[in-house]
Protein backbone atom coordinates (compact mmCIF):
# COMPACT_ATOMS: atom_id res chain seq x y z
CA UNK A 1 0.00 0.00 0.00
CA UNK A 2 2.97 2.36 1.21
CA UNK A 3 4.96 1.68 -2.36
CA UNK A 4 4.49 4.67 -3.62
CA UNK A 5 5.00 6.69 -0.68
CA UNK A 6 8.54 8.24 -0.87
CA UNK A 7 9.68 9.24 2.66
CA UNK A 8 12.21 12.21 3.06
CA UNK A 9 15.79 10.28 3.25
CA UNK A 10 19.23 10.89 3.40
CA UNK A 11 21.67 8.49 2.22
CA UNK A 12 24.99 7.45 3.77
CA UNK A 13 27.86 5.11 2.91
CA UNK A 14 28.57 2.73 5.19
CA UNK A 15 30.48 -0.25 5.47
CA UNK A 16 31.14 -0.09 1.66
CA UNK A 17 27.46 -0.05 1.09
CA UNK A 18 24.80 2.44 0.42
CA UNK A 19 22.41 2.55 3.27
CA UNK A 20 19.22 4.70 3.75
CA UNK A 21 19.37 6.97 6.45
CA UNK A 22 15.74 7.80 8.30
CA UNK A 23 15.78 11.62 8.63
CA UNK A 24 14.31 12.54 12.49
CA UNK A 25 12.37 15.68 12.51
CA UNK A 26 10.74 17.03 15.34
CA UNK A 27 7.99 19.93 15.77
CA UNK A 28 7.65 21.64 18.98
CA UNK A 29 4.60 23.40 19.69
CA UNK A 30 4.62 25.60 22.60
CA UNK A 31 0.96 24.80 24.73
CA UNK A 32 -1.45 28.26 24.76
CA UNK A 33 1.36 30.29 24.07
CA UNK A 34 0.88 33.59 24.66
CA UNK A 35 -1.03 32.48 27.59
CA UNK A 36 1.56 30.10 29.50
CA UNK A 37 4.78 32.62 28.45
CA UNK A 38 2.03 35.37 30.16
CA UNK A 39 1.59 33.06 33.40
CA UNK A 40 5.21 31.73 33.78
CA UNK A 41 6.29 35.31 33.76
CA UNK A 42 3.59 36.16 36.03
CA UNK A 43 5.29 33.30 38.55
CA UNK A 44 8.57 34.82 38.26
CA UNK A 45 7.42 38.27 39.32
CA UNK A 46 5.39 37.18 42.29
CA UNK A 47 2.03 37.63 40.75
CA UNK A 48 0.10 34.33 42.65
CA UNK A 49 -3.14 34.40 40.15
CA UNK A 50 -3.48 31.42 38.31
CA UNK A 51 -4.32 32.03 34.95
CA UNK A 52 -4.77 29.36 33.16
CA UNK A 53 -6.87 27.62 35.44
CA UNK A 54 -9.85 29.92 35.15
CA UNK A 55 -11.45 31.33 31.94
CA UNK A 56 -9.29 33.89 30.66
CA UNK A 57 -7.62 35.26 27.48
CA UNK A 58 -5.10 37.16 25.98
CA UNK A 59 -6.57 40.14 23.96
CA UNK A 60 -6.11 43.49 22.86
CA UNK A 61 -7.69 46.79 23.64
CA UNK A 62 -11.35 46.81 23.40
CA UNK A 63 -11.22 51.02 23.86
CA UNK A 64 -9.52 50.70 20.62
CA UNK A 65 -11.61 48.33 19.01
CA UNK A 66 -8.38 46.40 18.27
CA UNK A 67 -10.61 43.76 20.68
CA UNK A 68 -10.03 39.59 19.45
CA UNK A 69 -9.34 36.89 21.36
CA UNK A 70 -5.13 36.09 20.46
CA UNK A 71 -5.25 33.41 22.60
CA UNK A 72 -7.70 31.65 25.57
CA UNK A 73 -6.85 28.97 28.54
CA UNK A 74 -8.01 25.52 28.85
CA UNK A 75 -11.46 26.15 31.02
CA UNK A 76 -12.45 29.35 28.47
CA UNK A 77 -11.50 26.74 25.34
CA UNK A 78 -14.34 24.42 27.40
CA UNK A 79 -17.06 27.50 27.47
CA UNK A 80 -16.71 28.01 23.75
CA UNK A 81 -14.16 30.83 23.20
CA UNK A 82 -12.51 30.67 19.63
CA UNK A 83 -9.29 32.35 19.03
CA UNK A 84 -9.76 35.49 16.50
CA UNK A 85 -13.50 36.18 18.15
CA UNK A 86 -14.17 39.70 19.35
CA UNK A 87 -13.68 40.00 22.84
CA UNK A 88 -17.47 41.49 22.95
CA UNK A 89 -18.40 37.73 21.68
CA UNK A 90 -16.21 36.15 24.17
CA UNK A 91 -17.85 38.47 27.30
CA UNK A 92 -21.34 37.05 26.10
CA UNK A 93 -20.37 33.57 26.20
CA UNK A 94 -18.47 33.74 30.16
CA UNK A 95 -19.52 37.42 31.62
CA UNK A 96 -16.63 36.94 34.18
CA UNK A 97 -13.82 36.49 31.57
CA UNK A 98 -10.56 37.59 32.37
CA UNK A 99 -9.10 39.70 29.63
CA UNK A 100 -5.38 40.57 29.84
CA UNK A 101 -3.36 42.85 27.78
CA UNK A 102 -0.74 41.26 25.34
CA UNK A 103 3.11 41.66 26.48
CA UNK A 104 4.86 41.08 23.15
CA UNK A 105 8.33 41.61 24.55
CA UNK A 106 7.86 38.98 26.59
CA UNK A 107 6.52 36.40 23.94
CA UNK A 108 9.38 37.31 21.56
CA UNK A 109 12.37 36.93 24.40
CA UNK A 110 10.46 33.56 25.34
CA UNK A 111 10.18 32.51 22.08
CA UNK A 112 13.93 33.42 21.22
CA UNK A 113 14.94 31.75 24.59
CA UNK A 114 12.94 28.36 23.58
CA UNK A 115 14.88 28.31 20.05
CA UNK A 116 18.59 29.22 22.05
CA UNK A 117 18.14 25.80 24.26
CA UNK A 118 16.61 23.64 20.95
CA UNK A 119 20.04 24.94 19.09
CA UNK A 120 22.17 22.81 22.25
CA UNK A 121 20.73 19.68 20.77
CA UNK A 122 21.22 20.42 16.71
CA UNK A 123 21.79 23.68 15.08
CA UNK A 124 18.89 22.74 12.46
CA UNK A 125 16.32 24.59 14.28
CA UNK A 126 14.06 26.30 11.95
CA UNK A 127 11.16 29.19 12.88
CA UNK A 128 7.77 28.35 12.04
CA UNK A 129 6.13 30.77 13.91
CA UNK A 130 6.25 32.57 17.37
CA UNK A 131 5.26 29.16 19.66
CA UNK A 132 6.37 26.70 16.61
CA UNK A 133 9.75 25.36 15.83
CA UNK A 134 10.79 22.19 14.01
CA UNK A 135 14.50 20.75 14.62
CA UNK A 136 16.08 18.39 12.17
CA UNK A 137 18.00 15.78 14.31
CA UNK A 138 19.38 13.32 11.42
CA UNK A 139 22.60 11.94 12.34
CA UNK A 140 22.92 12.93 15.88
CA UNK A 141 21.55 9.78 17.04
CA UNK A 142 25.12 9.10 18.56
CA UNK A 143 25.11 12.57 20.43
CA UNK A 144 21.12 13.00 21.58
CA UNK A 145 20.04 9.34 21.80
CA UNK A 146 16.66 8.08 20.42
CA UNK A 147 14.13 10.59 19.53
CA UNK A 148 11.07 9.52 21.78
CA UNK A 149 13.41 9.19 24.85
CA UNK A 150 15.57 12.57 23.97
CA UNK A 151 12.01 14.45 22.91
CA UNK A 152 10.54 13.33 26.57
CA UNK A 153 13.97 15.10 27.90
CA UNK A 154 13.47 18.34 26.75
CA UNK A 155 9.78 18.38 26.85
CA UNK A 156 10.46 18.43 30.95
CA UNK A 157 13.53 20.23 30.74
CA UNK A 158 11.10 23.15 29.25
CA UNK A 159 8.69 22.61 31.72
CA UNK A 160 11.12 22.90 34.86
CA UNK A 161 13.34 25.82 33.07
CA UNK A 162 11.06 27.46 31.25
CA UNK A 163 7.64 26.71 33.51
CA UNK A 164 5.54 26.01 30.06
CA UNK A 165 4.53 22.91 28.47
CA UNK A 166 4.92 21.70 25.09
CA UNK A 167 3.96 19.73 22.66
CA UNK A 168 6.48 17.03 20.51
CA UNK A 169 6.04 15.33 17.35
CA UNK A 170 8.66 13.04 15.85
CA UNK A 171 8.67 11.42 12.76
CA UNK A 172 10.67 11.80 9.38
CA UNK A 173 9.49 15.63 7.67
CA UNK A 174 8.14 18.46 8.81
CA UNK A 175 4.53 17.98 7.66
CA UNK A 176 4.17 14.69 9.55
CA UNK A 177 6.05 15.93 12.88
CA UNK A 178 3.59 19.08 12.80
CA UNK A 179 0.67 16.75 12.25
CA UNK A 180 2.13 14.69 15.60
CA UNK A 181 2.12 17.24 17.79
CA UNK A 182 -1.61 18.69 17.12
CA UNK A 183 -2.73 14.99 17.88
CA UNK A 184 -3.16 15.61 21.79
CA UNK A 185 -2.45 18.31 23.96
CA UNK A 186 -1.42 19.50 26.39
CA UNK A 187 2.15 18.51 27.07
CA UNK A 188 2.46 15.51 24.97
CA UNK A 189 5.16 13.41 22.73
CA UNK A 190 3.66 11.89 20.02
CA UNK A 191 4.94 9.75 16.48
CA UNK A 192 3.96 9.68 13.50
CA UNK A 193 6.12 7.87 11.36
CA UNK A 194 5.12 6.78 7.53
CA UNK A 195 4.40 3.22 8.63
CA UNK A 196 2.17 4.75 10.82
CA UNK A 197 0.49 6.75 8.76
CA UNK A 198 -3.13 4.51 8.52
CA UNK A 199 -3.69 3.64 12.00
CA UNK A 200 -2.88 7.56 13.21
CA UNK A 201 -3.38 10.07 10.45
CA UNK A 202 -5.91 8.52 8.43
CA UNK A 203 -8.88 7.99 11.00
CA UNK A 204 -8.75 11.74 11.59
CA UNK A 205 -11.56 13.88 9.87
CA UNK A 206 -10.13 16.02 6.61
CA UNK A 207 -10.03 19.23 7.97
CA UNK A 208 -7.33 18.08 10.62
CA UNK A 209 -4.66 17.80 7.87
CA UNK A 210 -2.15 21.20 7.32
CA UNK A 211 -3.33 23.26 4.55
CA UNK A 212 -7.18 22.09 4.25
CA UNK A 213 -8.76 25.29 5.49
CA UNK A 214 -12.66 25.34 6.53
CA UNK A 215 -13.85 26.20 2.94
CA UNK A 216 -11.73 23.45 1.63
CA UNK A 217 -13.34 21.27 4.34
CA UNK A 218 -16.33 21.69 2.50
CA UNK A 219 -15.47 21.47 -0.86
CA UNK A 220 -13.82 17.94 -0.18
CA UNK A 221 -17.49 17.32 2.01
CA UNK A 222 -19.18 18.01 -0.58
CA UNK A 223 -17.21 15.24 -3.04
CA UNK A 224 -17.53 12.39 -0.27
CA UNK A 225 -13.81 12.69 1.24
CA UNK A 226 -14.30 13.14 5.09
CA UNK A 227 -11.49 11.60 6.39
CA UNK A 228 -7.81 12.19 5.78
CA UNK A 229 -7.58 8.34 4.19
CA UNK A 230 -10.31 9.07 1.54
CA UNK A 231 -8.30 11.87 0.44
CA UNK A 232 -5.11 9.93 0.38
CA UNK A 233 -7.13 7.12 -1.51
CA UNK A 234 -8.70 9.77 -3.79
CA UNK A 235 -7.88 10.06 -7.31
CA UNK A 236 -4.84 12.93 -7.62
CA UNK A 237 -6.54 13.75 -11.40
CA UNK A 238 -9.71 14.48 -9.68
CA UNK A 239 -8.34 16.36 -7.04
CA UNK A 240 -6.57 18.38 -9.24
CA UNK A 241 -9.37 19.11 -11.52
CA UNK A 242 -11.00 20.51 -8.65
CA UNK A 243 -8.66 22.33 -6.64
CA UNK A 244 -5.67 22.63 -8.95
CA UNK A 245 -2.24 22.83 -7.81
CA UNK A 246 -3.62 23.17 -3.96
CA UNK A 247 -5.36 19.29 -4.72
CA UNK A 248 -2.19 17.83 -5.78
CA UNK A 249 -0.42 19.43 -2.70
CA UNK A 250 -2.97 18.30 -0.33
CA UNK A 251 -3.29 14.68 -1.42
CA UNK A 252 0.80 14.21 -1.20
CA UNK A 253 0.56 15.67 2.17
CA UNK A 254 -2.56 13.03 2.97
CA UNK A 255 -0.04 10.30 1.94
CA UNK A 256 2.60 12.06 4.18
CA UNK A 257 4.81 13.35 1.38
CA UNK A 258 6.43 16.37 2.00
CA UNK A 259 9.98 17.40 0.43
CA UNK A 260 10.14 20.35 2.11
CA UNK A 261 13.98 21.48 3.33
CA UNK A 262 15.21 23.11 6.43
CA UNK A 263 15.99 26.87 6.65
CA UNK A 264 17.87 27.45 9.74
CA UNK A 265 17.74 31.25 9.00
CA UNK A 266 15.54 33.56 11.89
CA UNK A 267 13.83 35.44 9.21
CA UNK A 268 11.28 33.95 7.58
CA UNK A 269 10.84 34.31 3.47
CA UNK A 270 7.21 35.91 2.69
CA UNK A 271 5.00 35.68 -0.53
CA UNK A 272 3.06 39.09 0.68
CA UNK A 273 3.16 42.05 2.75
CA UNK A 274 0.27 43.52 4.36
CA UNK A 275 -1.03 45.67 7.07
CA UNK A 276 -4.48 46.74 8.19
CA UNK A 277 -6.03 48.55 11.42
CA UNK A 278 -9.30 49.08 12.93
CA UNK A 279 -9.81 52.31 13.58
CA UNK A 280 -11.06 53.76 16.83
CA UNK A 281 -14.32 55.61 15.55
CA UNK A 282 -16.20 55.06 12.19
CA UNK A 283 -14.69 56.38 9.11
CA UNK A 284 -17.60 57.97 6.78
CA UNK A 285 -15.66 60.30 4.26
CA UNK A 286 -13.18 59.57 1.73
CA UNK A 287 -10.51 62.16 2.98
CA UNK A 288 -10.03 60.33 6.26
CA UNK A 289 -9.97 57.15 4.64
CA UNK A 290 -7.21 58.06 2.03
CA UNK A 291 -5.07 59.32 4.83
CA UNK A 292 -5.61 56.15 6.77
CA UNK A 293 -4.85 54.26 3.61
CA UNK A 294 -1.38 56.05 3.76
CA UNK A 295 -0.38 55.55 7.04
CA UNK A 296 -0.89 51.63 6.22
CA UNK A 297 0.71 51.92 3.02
CA UNK A 298 3.71 54.07 5.02
CA UNK A 299 4.39 50.82 6.83
CA UNK A 300 3.61 47.81 3.94
CA UNK A 301 6.10 50.03 1.53
CA UNK A 302 8.86 50.16 4.40
CA UNK A 303 9.30 46.82 5.20
CA UNK A 304 9.04 45.77 1.13
CA UNK A 305 11.70 48.43 0.92
CA UNK A 306 13.71 46.98 3.81
CA UNK A 307 13.93 43.38 1.99
CA UNK A 308 14.69 44.90 -0.87
CA UNK A 309 11.53 43.62 -2.46
CA UNK A 310 8.95 45.32 -5.00
CA UNK A 311 5.62 44.22 -5.80
CA UNK A 312 3.19 44.17 -8.63
CA UNK A 313 -0.21 43.47 -7.31
CA UNK A 314 -1.74 45.83 -4.88
CA UNK A 315 -5.08 44.77 -3.06
CA UNK A 316 -7.01 47.09 -0.56
CA UNK A 317 -9.80 45.11 1.95
CA UNK A 318 -12.27 47.10 3.75
CA UNK A 319 -14.78 46.17 6.98
CA UNK A 320 -17.51 48.37 7.12
CA UNK A 321 -19.65 48.45 10.79
CA UNK A 322 -21.77 45.74 9.83
CA UNK A 323 -19.12 43.64 9.33
CA UNK A 324 -19.54 43.20 6.20
CA UNK A 325 -15.80 42.46 4.19
CA UNK A 326 -14.71 42.98 0.85
CA UNK A 327 -11.34 43.30 -0.91
CA UNK A 328 -10.57 44.65 -4.61
CA UNK A 329 -7.24 44.19 -6.16
CA UNK A 330 -5.32 45.13 -9.58
CA UNK A 331 -2.13 43.80 -11.00
CA UNK A 332 0.20 47.19 -12.26
CA UNK A 333 2.16 47.14 -15.30
CA UNK A 334 5.36 47.48 -13.21
CA UNK A 335 6.80 46.30 -10.28
CA UNK A 336 7.35 49.19 -7.51
CA UNK A 337 8.05 50.06 -3.42
CA UNK A 338 7.39 53.51 -3.97
CA UNK A 339 5.03 54.29 -1.24
CA UNK A 340 3.71 57.20 -3.28
CA UNK A 341 3.47 55.09 -6.66
CA UNK A 342 1.45 52.14 -3.87
CA UNK A 343 -0.75 55.09 -2.47
CA UNK A 344 -2.40 56.14 -5.79
CA UNK A 345 -2.53 52.17 -6.66
CA UNK A 346 -4.46 51.66 -3.65
CA UNK A 347 -6.24 54.95 -3.36
CA UNK A 348 -7.84 54.41 -7.12
CA UNK A 349 -8.65 50.60 -5.59
CA UNK A 350 -10.49 52.28 -2.59
CA UNK A 351 -12.81 54.33 -5.01
CA UNK A 352 -13.63 51.79 -7.10
CA UNK A 353 -14.44 49.55 -4.30
CA UNK A 354 -16.41 51.49 -1.39
CA UNK A 355 -20.00 51.68 -1.06
CA UNK A 356 -19.96 54.52 1.33
CA UNK A 357 -20.67 52.28 4.03
CA UNK A 358 -19.31 53.57 7.54
CA UNK A 359 -15.73 51.54 7.62
CA UNK A 360 -14.70 50.33 10.89
CA UNK A 361 -11.43 48.26 9.22
CA UNK A 362 -8.80 48.78 6.26
CA UNK A 363 -6.37 46.76 4.94
CA UNK A 364 -3.89 46.70 2.26
CA UNK A 365 -1.82 43.91 1.40
CA UNK A 366 1.27 43.79 -1.49
CA UNK A 367 1.77 40.42 -3.65
CA UNK A 368 3.46 39.40 -6.42
CA UNK A 369 7.28 40.45 -5.33
CA UNK A 370 10.00 40.41 -6.74
CA UNK A 371 13.74 41.04 -5.79
CA UNK A 372 14.59 44.54 -6.44
CA UNK A 373 17.94 44.73 -8.88
CA UNK A 374 17.21 45.52 -12.29
CA UNK A 375 13.92 47.86 -12.66
CA UNK A 376 12.52 48.47 -16.12
CA UNK A 377 11.35 51.79 -16.30
CA UNK A 378 7.39 52.62 -17.24
CA UNK A 379 5.69 55.02 -19.73
CA UNK A 380 2.82 54.70 -18.15
CA UNK A 381 4.30 55.47 -14.46
CA UNK A 382 3.80 58.22 -12.59
CA UNK A 383 7.14 60.41 -14.14
CA UNK A 384 8.17 61.81 -11.02
CA UNK A 385 8.64 58.11 -9.66
CA UNK A 386 12.37 58.27 -9.25
CA UNK A 387 12.27 61.37 -7.64
CA UNK A 388 9.67 59.66 -5.16
CA UNK A 389 12.04 56.65 -4.72
CA UNK A 390 14.63 58.97 -3.54
CA UNK A 391 12.63 60.68 -1.70
CA UNK A 392 11.24 57.65 0.27
CA UNK A 393 15.20 56.48 0.93
CA UNK A 394 15.92 59.97 2.64
CA UNK A 395 12.61 59.79 4.46
CA UNK A 396 13.61 56.04 5.52
CA UNK A 397 17.29 57.14 7.04
CA UNK A 398 15.49 60.19 8.65
CA UNK A 399 13.10 57.85 10.31
CA UNK A 400 15.68 55.53 11.17
CA UNK A 401 18.02 57.59 12.54
CA UNK A 402 15.65 59.90 14.64
CA UNK A 403 12.34 57.22 15.12
CA UNK A 404 9.90 56.83 13.08
CA UNK A 405 8.15 60.24 14.20
CA UNK A 406 10.15 62.99 13.51
CA UNK A 407 9.05 62.98 10.39
CA UNK A 408 5.48 62.76 9.16
CA UNK A 409 3.18 64.04 6.30
CA UNK A 410 1.70 67.64 6.34
CA UNK A 411 -1.62 66.38 6.13
CA UNK A 412 -1.81 64.59 9.67
CA UNK A 413 -0.98 67.75 11.43
CA UNK A 414 -4.03 68.31 13.15
CA UNK A 415 -5.96 65.93 12.01
CA UNK A 416 -6.04 63.64 14.98
CA UNK A 417 -4.72 60.44 12.96
CA UNK A 418 -1.68 58.76 13.07
CA UNK A 419 0.72 59.06 10.11
CA UNK A 420 2.31 55.58 10.68
CA UNK A 421 -0.05 52.75 11.47
CA UNK A 422 -0.09 48.73 12.02
CA UNK A 423 2.61 47.02 12.10
CA UNK A 424 3.73 44.41 14.99
CA UNK A 425 4.43 45.93 18.37
CA UNK A 426 8.44 44.46 18.36
CA UNK A 427 9.66 44.63 15.00
CA UNK A 428 11.14 41.24 15.97
CA UNK A 429 7.72 39.39 16.27
CA UNK A 430 7.74 36.37 13.60
CA UNK A 431 5.06 36.37 11.02
CA UNK A 432 2.90 32.82 11.32
CA UNK A 433 3.45 31.07 7.90
CA UNK A 434 1.78 28.41 6.05
CA UNK A 435 4.29 27.23 4.32
CA UNK A 436 6.15 24.32 5.41
CA UNK B 1 7.08 35.45 53.37
CA UNK B 2 5.51 38.15 51.36
CA UNK B 3 5.80 38.21 48.13
CA UNK B 4 7.08 41.94 46.92
CA UNK B 5 9.26 41.72 43.82
CA UNK B 6 10.39 45.40 44.71
CA UNK B 7 13.05 47.31 42.63
CA UNK B 8 16.11 48.10 44.84
CA UNK B 9 18.93 50.25 44.73
CA UNK B 10 21.76 47.36 45.58
CA UNK B 11 26.21 47.78 45.98
CA UNK B 12 27.00 44.10 45.07
CA UNK B 13 30.39 43.09 44.20
CA UNK B 14 31.28 41.42 40.66
CA UNK B 15 33.92 38.66 41.68
CA UNK B 16 37.06 38.43 39.24
CA UNK B 17 35.85 34.33 38.92
CA UNK B 18 32.36 36.22 37.11
CA UNK B 19 30.65 35.23 40.74
CA UNK B 20 28.16 38.01 41.74
CA UNK B 21 27.51 38.60 45.56
CA UNK B 22 24.72 41.09 46.97
CA UNK B 23 26.57 43.21 49.33
CA UNK B 24 24.22 45.96 50.87
CA UNK B 25 20.76 47.09 49.47
CA UNK B 26 18.08 50.42 49.86
CA UNK B 27 14.80 49.29 51.59
CA UNK B 28 12.38 51.99 52.77
CA UNK B 29 15.28 54.54 52.65
CA UNK B 30 17.00 52.22 55.09
CA UNK B 31 20.12 50.35 53.85
CA UNK B 32 20.44 46.80 54.56
CA UNK B 33 23.17 44.94 55.03
CA UNK B 34 23.10 41.24 53.02
CA UNK B 35 24.30 38.69 55.30
CA UNK B 36 24.33 34.62 54.96
CA UNK B 37 23.94 34.03 51.11
CA UNK B 38 21.93 30.50 52.12
CA UNK B 39 21.26 29.70 48.66
CA UNK B 40 21.70 30.93 45.11
CA UNK B 41 20.46 29.54 41.96
CA UNK B 42 19.64 30.49 38.20
CA UNK B 43 15.71 31.08 36.95
CA UNK B 44 14.56 31.28 33.71
CA UNK B 45 10.69 31.39 33.85
CA UNK B 46 9.59 32.37 30.24
CA UNK B 47 12.91 32.27 28.85
CA UNK B 48 13.55 35.40 31.45
CA UNK B 49 16.87 34.89 33.30
CA UNK B 50 17.05 36.05 36.97
CA UNK B 51 19.82 35.26 39.55
CA UNK B 52 18.18 34.21 42.82
CA UNK B 53 19.75 34.59 46.75
CA UNK B 54 18.28 33.45 49.38
CA UNK B 55 19.88 35.63 52.38
CA UNK B 56 19.25 35.10 56.36
CA UNK B 57 20.13 38.02 58.23
CA UNK B 58 20.33 38.03 62.18
CA UNK B 59 20.43 34.13 61.87
CA UNK B 60 16.58 34.38 61.49
CA UNK B 61 14.84 36.67 58.86
CA UNK B 62 15.01 34.98 55.61
CA UNK B 63 14.94 36.59 52.45
CA UNK B 64 14.93 36.22 48.56
CA UNK B 65 17.00 38.65 46.12
CA UNK B 66 17.15 38.31 42.34
CA UNK B 67 19.41 39.77 39.74
CA UNK B 68 17.50 39.84 36.28
CA UNK B 69 20.50 39.66 33.54
CA UNK B 70 18.71 41.06 30.80
CA UNK B 71 17.34 44.33 32.42
CA UNK B 72 20.11 44.48 34.95
CA UNK B 73 18.16 45.14 37.82
CA UNK B 74 18.44 44.10 41.70
CA UNK B 75 14.42 42.80 42.80
CA UNK B 76 13.61 42.09 46.65
CA UNK B 77 11.69 39.25 45.78
CA UNK B 78 10.49 37.89 49.19
CA UNK B 79 10.67 39.15 52.82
Amino acid sequence: MFDDIISYTDIVLKEGFFMVKQKVVMHIDVNSAFLSWHAAYNQQIGIEEDIMGKPCVIGGNEKKRHGIVLAKSIPAKKLGIKTGQSLMEARLQCPDLKIIMPRYDIYVRASRKLRDMLREYTPKVEVFSIDECFMDLTGTELINGDAVHLAYQIKERIKTEFGYTVNIGISENKLLAKQASEFEKPDKVHTLYVAELKSKLWPLPVGELFMVGRRTEIKLNNIGINTIGQLANADRNMLSGLLKSHGRLIYDYARGIDCSTFSTEESIPFKGVGNGSTIPFDVEDSLTAHKILLSLVETASKRLRDEDLSCRVVAVGIKDKSFGYMTHQKKLSYFTNCTYDLYEAVQDLFDEAWDRQPIRHMNVRFTDLEKTKIKQLNFFQNQYSVKMEKLDCAIDHIREKYGKYAIIRGGYIDSGLSPILGGYPDDDYPDMRSIL
Amino acid sequence: MKLLNHPIDMIAIFEIGGKIVPFKFKYEDKPVKVGKIVKQYREKLAGNERIVFVCMNNGKDLYELKYELDSQKWFLFKK
